[in-house]
């Protein structure tokens, strides 16, 4: 009996002590939403504003107008970044940690997308060119191009003296080289597709010849997209997706070289004293510690061991660090990625295939609750598939905002009555699950009976989605800058391969293959709006995809963190100019 | 241990006024009862479905307009969750242990009663699943075969039976050369009789006890593999929910601390009642 | 030893059982490789399965997978394009030493709790080390861990919640070793809590057992002292059946490393093999499943062995 007292004494106390600890949690909650208050009043615009103080609705879900553009997005949070610029000039040396839970195989982006390889693959390669916030090419590798008036050759003149981490010099050699490889190998077929052949008349010259106009090919020169890789060291015949040298003794090009990797641990980057820009880099070393989740991470920024981190997911991770006097927080950054969440229809599924069904679902899901309750205000409502940071957005498509009797109605006309519509949701294991469990709950209000298809790992769920084995499907999908690298792969009736984030909803239409077609190979700006504009509204009419939200890339940093890595491509680009203050 | 086969008799009255006894083991009958209770009967009471956005995400217990326990990541009731989780875990754990019991009895029954080559090579076949790693292997079976409940239970049966086949070997080597086995074949009673009717309800205290740790061990196997994100998301389990918050627990305390509790709960009155059959059977071991 | 050829075949049977299994896998893992370069077409699809070999029958890749390991080499990572040997190596000494660890604060704090127990049975401490002792083994070993990151990340924060070091660390070998060490603490006590409760009630029970025994009333009869009499005699004999449970259940240990070492972020084999089940990564899979059969056969000839040495008297066999 004593036994017993004493169990319940020390349950008790237990309790008591897990209440007090939680108070303390509750506050952060409840005042993360003032501190986001708190950070728009004084420059946003009264739109953002609106986004956050809504209550939430108890069952009915009201639409908000929560459109935020670019700007607002640098507002939120760039109250900090302006405290936390120092006066005194760069000053070298330092090491700076980043914190990220992506795991890279190796380190050769020629033959591999995704944010994993690119974050230390940014600093350990380099590219002919950088891009400013504009989305403007700006000299790096090359120190000057120029694109031919027929659009159908791309000139670039290299840095004279520039040299790989082993010594060897960067020539036009290498430029061709990996040009070739990227169009041979990588994942991103239309990246460099148009491209016939690389001339190299002199070591410092490449010249790529396109078969057709290809506006796509100044931004997929970008870090991430197009590092030059040493051909001396890879060109030896063996296939570059499994080459060895892709991880071990990876030599490059780029600001930093490869001290050490631990497998999906830790990553240490060293300065390479014989980089091509002089004085660069300031920082002396670069450890990317990878952790299987953000909770690390957060830790880590708090107590101020981490430097910087632009893997933060999931919302609450953001709005506890937002609270936080200590860590500035900003959604600038990474636009070029455009990560789109959406909802995507297996059109060949009986129910599917009726475009009222699919708009009666679009009528019924409320991406401002996605937006600003599930992801807490971390998130966007996303209206197309390209996203608004990009010159080609097209805000004026049909946004089928929520109107529960416009969808049943839909429905009924359909012919299909309450309950008949049995539907299996996939998604992306894991971060995704939230999304489909909402959407489950809206296809119920409107008479839709859905459930959950619960794939156990990524790959189960990409055969799936790309052996059309399901229905529909949360996914999401990045622009990656130039909606021919990015946004074509979906749309294109020819890119139906049976291969996950390709044409996986079996569209087909006609008019919108000619008008992507056009749009890729299109140089004027305006004109090149126009066409993607119209694409835009016939994809809004025929809702093979619901869009819902865009996720920006938040990102958490210490304030000594001078010149952070905010750009465009955000951490997916050399950290040459990022400094610590002391 | 006696030596006298008739004293051997299925455990007497002698033994559960024992367990009745022991404060502790009763404590754990209650704790198991209320689980049940909680489980079964609960949602009548408590209507809230678990799967119904009820309010803002991440709500603790206390902040207004907030369900008890408060909200997980999707604004789902805490507390919902824990008395409906109940139902997938206890259920998965339940049929992984009749799995395990039958798997386990079969082949401990066959090695100890036959012996010889019989024995060995059952024994080496269980040495092989003993050598596995448990919880590994497991996962790899989910996650090869979809996280359905059934698969979950076969999962988790395929590692956890050898302990219970080597109590069972025990216990059968130690029968059957009793004298009431040797009379029973010698009137000519089938060999599977003999199995079944006449050693193995004698057979049963330390099967017993082995049956309610397993339970126990197989509540815990469900609650890890939920937690490594190989549950069924459609069935609400505690390990699931603990699994699916585990990205903001540092923030939001309640979403892991109530279903694990549920757990601990669980748990510890299979083990406070298996604690307490063990000593109503043995009171030798019992020690003060 | 008959023992240890019987080992063999044990580890030949698992490698069999397990490559099997994996061969049943509905996920094709040039799919986790494609799709993790981002994207594919089914001429890369059929590159990588060309280049991994993924075609050929059954019995073939089997046949080559055995013939392989026997030379020591485990295949490359679909996922990492290093070898399987190097990357299990990597993370074997982690595993180990968190088990390792694990495993010595269960015995000593098992042993140390249950000997107390056993002599103040009134005593509230041990009212207090009985309960802790149910409590350990009921609670789920992930929802422990949690609750301590809990603690000592928001509470008190005198240890690391995660990862084997600190990632800026610049001193010499001893400090980097007591480094390790403060990040052992938590997840070595959330691994061994489990047992320090097992270990404490099976030494109080031998304890108890060899106090009243003919043996020690003997000792005590002789005129030696209480103490000489416990920590000398009995306790050797309530070590014996902790020392060998320990053994025997490294199995279950590995088991509860995989789940300590995902909490804490602890660079082991188990995060390994998590991870590998996840990118369907069948190599590395393969690989750590075979490792941890084969450590857990070690642990259980050396536990034999170690009883042997301990307790001639005991005959071990059949």
């Amino acid at each position: 009996m004593k036994s017993l007292r004493f169990f319940l004494v020390v349950f008790a106390a237990l309790s008591l002590f897990a209440t007090a600890c939680g108070s303390s949690a509750d506050e952060i909650t409840d005042s993360a939403t003032d501190a986001v208050d708190a950070v728009t009043t004084d420059d946003a615009e009264p739109e953002a504003e609106e986004v956050v103080e809504e209550e939430v609705p108890d069952e009915e879900q009201q639409a908000v107008d929560t459109s935020l553009d670019e700007e607002t997005l640098e507002e939120l949070g760039s109250d900090d970044a302006e405290d936390a610029a120092v006066d005194t000039g760069p000053v070298s040396g330092g090491t700076l940690v980043i914190g990220s839970t992506q795991i890279p195989r190796h380190f050769n982006g020629t033959v591999q997308s995704g944010y994993a390889t690119a974050v230390p693959g940014t600093q350990l390669n380099a590219s002919p060119l950088l891009f400013d916030e504009n989305f403007e090419p700006q000299p790096y590798l090359a120190e000057s191009w120029e694109v031919a008036d027929d659009g159908l050759s791309v000139t670039l003149n290299l840095v004279e003296g520039a040299v790989f981490h082993d010594g060897e010099p960067i020539t036009s050699a290498d430029v061709e080289f990996s040009v070739i490889t990227a169009r041979d190998n990588h994942p991103f077929k239309t990246m460099f597709a148009p491209v016939t052949d690389v001339a190299t008349p002199d070591d410092q010259t490449a010249i790529i010849n396109l078969s057709q106009p290809h506006p796509a090919i100044l931004l997929a020169m970008s870090p991430g997209l197009l590092p030059i890789i040493p051909k001396h060291i890879f060109d030896d015949g063996q296939d570059m997706k499994t080459h060895p040298r892709n991880i071990e003794d990876f030599v490059g090009s780029g600001p930093f070289k490869l001290v050490e990797y631990t497998e999906g641990s830790l990553i240490r980057l060293e300065k390479f004293d014989d980089f091509f820009i002089p004085e660069r880099p300031y920082l002396d070393e670069i450890i990317i510690e990878i952790t299987p989740d953000a909770n690390p991470i957060v830790l880590g920024l708090e107590n101020g061991t981490t430097h910087v981190s632009a893997t933060l997911q999931p919302a609450a991770n953001i709005l506890r660090l937002q609270e936080n006097e200590d860590v500035v927080v900003t959604a600038q950054g990474h636009e070029a990625i455009g990560p789109v969440n959406w909802v995507e229809f297996n059109l060949a599924d009986p129910a599917l295939s009726d475009v009222r069904v699919r708009q009666a679902i679009g009528y019924a899901i409320d991406r401002e609750f996605l937006a600003d309750v599930i992801d807490q205000g971390i998130s966007f409502p996303a209206s197309t598939g390209i996203v608004d940071a990009s010159p080609f957005y097209n805000a004026d498509a049909e946004r089928y905002d929520v109107d529960i009797d416009k969808a049943k109605a839909l429905l009924a006309e359909a012919g299909y009555a309450d309950g008949e519509i049995e539907l299996a949701i996939d998604f992306i294991p894991g971060g995704q699950q939230p999304y489909a469990e909402y959407i489950v709950q809206a296809l119920e209000e409107i008479g839709i009976d859905a459930e959950l298809n619960v794939s156990a790992d990524f790959p189960s769920w990409a055969a799936r989605v790309s052996g059309g084995e399901h229905q529909l499907t949360v996914n999401q999908v990045w622009n990656w800058g130039d909606p021919v690298i990015g946004v074509h792969r979906t749309y294109l009736s020819d890119n139906r391969v049976g291969v996950i984030w390709t044409n996986n909803t079996g569209y087909e239409n006609a008019e919108v293959d000619a008008l992507l077609d056009k749009a890729g190979q299109e140089f004027d700006v305006a004109a090149r709006k126009a066409l993607y504009a119209d694409f835009q509204d016939i994809v809004a009419d025929e809702v093979p995809i619901y869009f819902l939200t865009q996720p920006p890339y938040w990102q958490g940093y210490q304030p000594e963190v001078q010149n952070p890595p905010l750009g465009i491509w955000g951490h997916m680009a050399p950290m040459h100019e990022v400094w610590l203050a002391q | 241990m006696t030596a006298d086969g008739a004293a051997l008799a299925a455990p007497g009255r002698e033994a559960w006024r024992m367990f009745f006894r022991n404060k502790a083991a009763v404590a754990g009958l209650f704790l198991l009862i209320g689980v049940i209770v909680m489980t079964y009967i609960g949602p009548f009471f408590y209507t809230e479905d678990p799967s119904d956005i009820v309010a803002r995400p991440l709500k603790g217990p206390g902040a207004e307009d907030v369900p008890l326990l408060g909200t997980d990541y999707l604004g789902r009731d805490v507390l919902a969750g824990v008395i409906n989780g109940g139902s997938t875990s206890l259920r998965v754990a339940a049929v992984a242990a009749l799995l395990i019991v039958f798997i386990g009895l079969t082949v401990g029954s066959l090695s100890g009663f036959y012996g010889g080559r019989i024995d060995s090579a059952l024994m080496r076949f269980t040495e092989l699943f003993q050598v596995l790693p448990a919880l590994l292997f497991s996962l790899v079976v989910v996650a090869l075969f979809e996280p359905r409940p059934l698969t979950i239970s076969i999962a988790i049966g395929v590692v956890l039976w050898p302990q219970l086949a080597r109590i069972t070997r025990a216990e059968f080597l130690r029968l059957k050369n009793q004298e009431f086995v040797k009379a029973a074949k010698a009137i000519g009673a089938s060999d599977l009789r003999i199995i079944l009717r006449v050693i193995l309800p004698n057979a049963l205290p330390p099967i017993i006890v082995a049956t309610t740790l397993v339970m126990g061990s197989a509540i815990l196997f469900e609650a890890a593999l939920a937690f490594l994100g190989l549950g069924d998301a459609n069935n609400v389990s505690w390990g699931l929910s603990i699994g699916l918050n585990r990205a903001n627990f540092l923030t939001s305390w309640w979403t892991v601390t109530f279903p694990g509790l549920a757990i601990f709960v669980t748990v510890l009155s299979f083990s406070l009642i298996g604690d307490g059959l063990q000593d109503a059977f043995n009171p030798k071991l019992r020690g003060r | 030893m008959a023992r240890i050829a019987q080992s063999l075949g044990l580890i030949l049977a698992v490698i069999v059982l397990n490559f099997s299994l994996i061969q049943l896998t509905p996920g094709d893992p040039a799919v986790v490789i494609a799709g993790e370069s981002g994207a594919g077409d089914p001429a890369l699809l059929a590159e990588i399965r060309a280049d991994y070999g993924l075609d050929e029958p059954f019995v073939n890749q089997l046949g080559s997978y055995v013939g392989r390991v026997v030379q020591g080499d485990l295949g490359e990572s679909f996922f990492f394009n290093r070898s399987v040997v190097s990357l299990i190596l990597d993370r074997l000494w982690p595993t180990i030493l968190l088990v390792g660890a694990a495993l010595l604060m269960a015995i000593v704090f098992g042993v140390l709790v249950g000997v107390f127990t056993a002599r103040r049975p009134e005593n509230p401490v041990s009212h207090f080390a009985t309960v802790m002792a149910l409590v350990g083994f009921s609670m789920p070993v992930f929802w422990t861990g949690l609750l301590l990151i809990i603690l000592f990340a928001s509470v008190v924060q005198w240890l690391p919640i995660g990862g084997m070091r600190d990632v800026q660390f610049d001193g010499g070998l001893i400090a980097s070793w007591v480094d390790v060490a403060r990040h052992l603490v938590l997840p070595a006590f959330t691994l061994g809590f489990l047992y320090i409760a097992q270990y404490s009630r099976l030494s109080r029970a031998s304890m108890l057992e060899v106090l009243q025994s003919d043996f020690v009333r003997t000792a005590r009869a002789k005129g030696l002292t209480e103490r000489v009499v416990v920590y000398k005699h009995a306790l050797r004999n309530a070590v014996i059946p902790v020392v060998t449970v320990a053994g025997l259940q490294f199995g279950s240990l590995l088991s509860g490393a995989l789940v300590v070492e995902t909490v804490f972020n602890w660079p082991g084999l188990g995060r390994l093999a998590y991870d590998s089940v996840l990118r369907r990564d069948a190599p590395v899979l393969l690989g750590v499943l075979l490792i941890s059969a084969v450590l857990v056969v070690v642990a259980n000839l050396l536990t034999d062995i170690v009883y042997r040495l301990i307790d001639p008297r005991i005959r071990v066999g059949g």
